[in-house]
């Protein structure tokens, strides 16, 4: 699904440049779960960006899904992003002006779709992620770990193929944030392929495979046994 | 979708009521002056829609040279008719002769009015096509008979029939009513004609307009006319234009144009320079229209401003919604929603505000426009003006902030650059350099104003009052009333004059004198006066003396002013003669017995024009000129007047008008124009004001962590304060010196209109820029301050 190639990014101020990917090349199979580690500033956010396409690498192959996507302009990218990718973000990213409802709504609105589709579709993922309680609540009225399930709710609800999760349990505590790597791996397990970026370790053995990254470069790739982490 | 924009934008507008209210509020009020400046200019732009032949009527106007200089004006001599009508008839529809508007008692049994009214040949109806409401259209062919507009009729008759009914004019003559027409609205030429009268009883009643019949250099009379259908306006002209110079050898010096001024430059565009037309109050039509659109514009960028220096907080959203799949286009197309719903609301708030001070505005117009709710062009101008407006102010927010890239906003490594601020810097200077020029140029249309004011008029214009005696009940009873009145102590002096002390009814040439030069064109100014007049005006007599009833001889003398004693060129003019220069029946030589001060009888602006008073031998006289007792009150005084007035002439209505009253209606335009400007200018500073204080909070929290830590460094209230306000200074310091040279050159050239006018003094744009200057200080000080006083470890947390 994903084939990246000798991928290069660099970063300019006004004096130095800075290389933050150098020559990175990996590739997530359909229905695969993949964790990337690394300290800060290795480069694992913009990798992930790259994929999820809200950036563009400086050199590089990018293919997904068949459609090569390095070098693209932002309104192409946008086409080929809506409903194939679904992101979860560290510090949720909900929209503080709309409802709980309302934010889940926005990817479909976004692809066109019918009201009442919608409706339905909505309501479906929040019964599914135990939220729709919540529904006419406004994001500062929801605890962390409720905000997160939103924030998945959204990133799934229009079924992509793939999650980007850039450290989803990074605002949580240790429960909310189990629950939340159990919501990912049940998605993974129905076929979404997830790609997360991680500072955990108890996160990244959820994954198939953990990636580790330093200085811009892949240094090392794991594979991980079946799962059998449990609370 | 935009359902759900909608939604946002009315969220977050509930969410920052403070920003809410200022965008809204400031752009309300630039609405509601552009919607009030829209209705004036659409009203002076639609004077004289009444008349259904506006497209072909047009008045006779005529310029003449004289002494180098050309006049130009619509008084025309009596023979130009029958020259048109034998010679040029196939050019004109209608050619009809009309009296100046003047005042007349109207009486019918008890019941006396004073109205205004013209008197008109036959053919005004077709040619004003008036509405008839009673009687017959052709009501002026008898010379005895009268039409009266419906509120004349409703005032002299209440419900009774007026036709056929016979009404007393000037208390003189007997009119019998032959139609009502309907009264021309307001707005419109003629409105103020509350009757008409056959043109032939005019000529019939007046032996000097008999004599002048075919007096081409007697322009005393108007004419209006409706060109042929085939015909234009310029092709007419250019037939008529040299008929008066064909007709008389005589005038052929004076170099006299006969032209047509079609309808739709009567209000706007009548006034001439050496013969050119140059516009008139069309000039101050686009003035307005100018103040306006800047208002407006102020107001746009407050929304502008506000808007960008949000973007750190929407920049949030714009990064998510775009990582789930919003084009760019889609988030533009979200903000402009977003402004158009701000000015909608802000319109109907403009609505409410013009309608509340519509009243207060007609007052101080004088106009009397009506808010117009059922005119439909005006609601379809309405929706293309809201979206322009929405257009305008959200469309540079829009493309700002929907060009965030999510990676930076999302990561929360989002800072606006460098450079992302200097936009908003641009508007801020953009917004006060206007204020700034209108301020000065609202300092120097009141200086202008009370530099008019303060000059001296050559009299005393305090407890002078003056009463109208336009009938023949007056004549030879100047001394009696003379009498009566002072005798009742209320008044100390009478005098008579042909016209009123405020102006100049009649101009004279034919004259020679002692070293007249030759081929020298004279042209005064010419009063009738009665004895004691300078001493009842308290005009100072510089040489020689005041008429005096003790002195037979005075009946043929004459007193000149200052002006006139230098251009006669007379070193001592007292003695002197001016001869009537007609060869077959010369007036008797009038001899020059004093000289008084200059007297502002015209314009305030100008020069004081060369005149004579000359003694009043045949009841010429049009007022009575009143000296009040100044030791007491003005209202017993005026009781005490009217009483005595009414024992005399107990069929006439008392009128009265205060000289200084009257004299100040000189400065009405002007003051007009000083009063607007000034609201204008207060709205446009409290707009920008509005803006730089949302501003100043907007910059205040952005910059809430670095004001904590200079405070914990130890920087004082002061410093911080100093910190923020500079930035605002500074830019407001640019503005001025973009607006001193602007404010210069247009106020310069306004001045140069007024031969007497203030000279721009550099101290009138130094306190319009420290006025400015100590405005912004303090609008900004208040959040400056606030921010300032913030406890440092409560900023800091914030991070």
């Amino acid at each position: 699904m994903i084939h990246i190639q000798n991928l290069k990014k660099s970063f300019r101020t006004e004096e130095v440049e800075t290389l933050a990917l150098n020559e990175v090349s990996l590739n997530v199979e359909e229905g695969e779960f993949v964790a990337i580690m690394g300290p800060s500033g290795c480069g694992k956010s913009t990798l992930l960006n790259i994929i999820g396409m809200l950036d563009n690498p400086t050199e590089g192959n990018y293919n997904f899904a068949g459609h090569e996507v390095a070098g693209l302009r932002e309104s192409q990218r946008t086409q080929l992003r809506k409903g194939n990718l679904g992101f979860v973000f560290q510090s949720f990213n909900l929209i503080d002006e709309l409802t709980v409802y309302e934010n889940v709504e926005l990817p479909l609105i976004y692809l066109k779709m019918g009201k009442s589709e919608r409706r339905e579709k909505v309501k479906a993922v929040l019964e599914r992620m135990k939220i729709a309680h919540r529904e006419k609540h406004f994001p500062q009225q929801l605890s962390g770990g409720q905000q997160q399930r939103v924030a998945i709710s959204r990133a799934v609800v229009t079924n992509p193929k793939l999650i980007l999760a850039d450290e989803p349990t990074g605002n949580l505590d240790s429960k909310n944030g189990i629950e939340v790597m159990n919501l990912l791996t049940e998605l993974n397990q129905e076929g979404t392929t997830i790609v997360m970026v991680t500072h955990s370790d108890r996160d990244s053995h959820y994954a198939h495979r953990v990636i580790n990254l330093f200085d811009g470069q892949i240094v090392t790739e794991s594979q991980n046994r079946a799962m059998d982490v449990t609370i | 979708m935009f359902k759900n924009y909608l939604k946002i934008a009315w969220r977050n507008l509930l969410k920052n009521k403070g920003y809410s209210a200022i965008n809204i509020g400031g752009l309300a009020l630039g609405m509601a002056v552009t919607l009030v400046i829209g209705l004036w200019m659409n009203d002076e732009l639609t004077h004289n829609r009444y008349y259904k032949n506006k497209d072909r009527i047009a008045q006779v106007f005529q310029s003449q040279t004289f002494n180098g200089r050309t006049g130009t004006g619509p008084a025309i001599p009596q023979p130009l008719e029958p020259a048109l009508r034998d010679g040029f008839a196939d050019n004109f529809k209608h050619i009809t002769m009309c009296s100046w508007t003047q005042s007349n008692y109207v009486k019918y049994q008890e019941k006396s009015l004073s109205r205004t009214g013209n008197y008109m040949q036959p053919n005004a109806p077709e040619l004003l096509n008036l509405e008839i409401l009673k009687g017959d259209k052709n009501g002026l062919q008898k010379i005895n008979s009268i039409m009266i507009s419906e509120s004349l009729a409703n005032a002299l008759f209440g419900n009774g029939d007026p036709i056929g009914k016979v009404l007393k004019i000037s208390n003189q003559y007997d009119l019998m009513v032959t139609a009502v027409y309907k009264d021309i609205p307001y707005n419109n030429s003629f409105n103020d004609t509350y009757y008409i009268i056959p043109w032939e009883h005019y000529v019939a009643n007046a032996e000097w307009i008999q004599n002048s019949k075919d007096n081409w250099q007697n322009n005393s009379f108007q004419m209006f006319v409706q060109i042929a259908d085939n015909n234009t306006f310029e092709r007419v002209t250019n037939t008529i234009i040299d008929i008066k110079k064909n007709s008389d050898e005589e005038v052929v010096q004076y170099n006299p144009r006969i032209f047509l001024l079609p309808m739709k430059d009567w209000y706007l565009r009548s006034n001439f320079d050496e013969g050119v037309q140059t516009g008139g109050r069309i000039r101050y039509v686009w003035l307005f229209g100018i103040i306006g659109a800047f208002v407006l514009i102020l107001a746009c960028i407050n929304f502008m401003n506000l808007s960008t220096a949000r973007s750190e907080k929407r920049a949030k959203e714009v990064g998510i919604r775009k990582s789930i799949g919003s084009q760019k286009g889609q988030l533009i197309y979200q903000f402009l929603s977003e402004s158009f719903l701000v000015v909608l609301f802000a319109y109907v708030v403009a609505i409410v505000i013009v309608l509340l001070s519509l009243s207060g505005f007609n007052d101080l117009a004088r106009k009397e426009i009506a808010f117009p709710w059922s005119n439909t062009g005006f609601w379809l101008i309405s929706i293309v003006f809201i979206l322009l407006t929405a257009l305008l102010s959200g469309s540079y927010p829009a493309l700002y902030l929907s060009s965030f890239r999510p990676v930076d906003v999302l990561k929360g490594t989002f800072r606006a650059g460098k450079y992302a601020g200097l936009p908003r810097k641009i508007l801020v200077v953009l917004q006060f350099t206007v204020s700034v020029a209108f301020i000065i140029g609202t300092f120097i249309v009141m200086q202008q104003i009370n530099h008019a004011k303060n000059r001296p008029v050559g009299y005393n214009r305090e407890g002078l009052i003056q009463v109208p005696t336009f009938a023949q009940d007056f004549e030879d009873k100047t001394d009696l009333m003379r009498n009566e009145f002072k005798k009742s102590g209320a008044v100390v002096e009478m005098a008579t004059s042909s016209s009123p002390t405020t102006r100049i009814w009649s101009n004279r040439s034919g004259f020679t004198w002692e070293g007249k030069p030759e081929g020298f064109q004279e042209d005064l100014a010419w009063t009738e006066v009665s004895a004691e007049y300078a001493k009842t005006l308290d005009l100072k007599v510089i040489e020689g003396r005041d008429f005096s009833r003790d002195f037979a001889s005075d009946s043929l003398g004459v007193l000149i002013n200052e002006t006139a004693k230098k251009y006669l060129g007379m070193e001592n003019p007292v003695g002197k003669f001016l001869k009537d220069t007609d060869d077959e029946d010369p007036d008797p030589p009038m001899k020059i017995i004093g000289v008084v001060e200059d007297m502002i009888a015209q314009s305030p602006y100008e020069p004081v024009k060369q005149g004579v008073y000359v003694y009043d031998r045949f009841n010429n006289f049009s007022y009575y000129n009143l000296r009040l007792n100044p030791n007491k009150s003005a209202r017993q005084n005026i009781s005490v007047v009217e009483r005595v007035f009414k024992e005399h002439f107990p069929d006439i209505p008392f009128e009265y008008q205060f000289v200084d009253e009257e004299y100040g209606e000189k400065f009405a335009a002007e003051e007009r124009i000083g009063s607007l400007s000034g609201i204008f200018t207060a709205l446009a500073i409290l707009i920008s004001c509005l803006g730089l204080f949302g501003l100043t909070s907007f910059v205040a929290e952005q910059r809430t962590k670095e004001i904590g830590v200079r405070k914990v460094l130890g920087a004082s209230v002061f410093n911080v304060w100093n910190m923020l306000s500079k930035d605002f200074l500074k830019l407001v310091i640019i503005s001025c010196f973009i607006a001193v040279p602007i404010a210069y050159y247009v106020m310069n050239g306004w001045l140069q209109e007024y031969p007497y006018r203030v000279i721009l003094k550099w101290w009138i744009f130094g306190l319009a820029m420290v006025g400015a200057m100590g405005i912004t200080v303090l609008t900004v000080s208040f959040q400056a301050i606030r921010a300032a006083k913030q406890n440092p470890v409560k900023s800091l947390r914030t991070e």
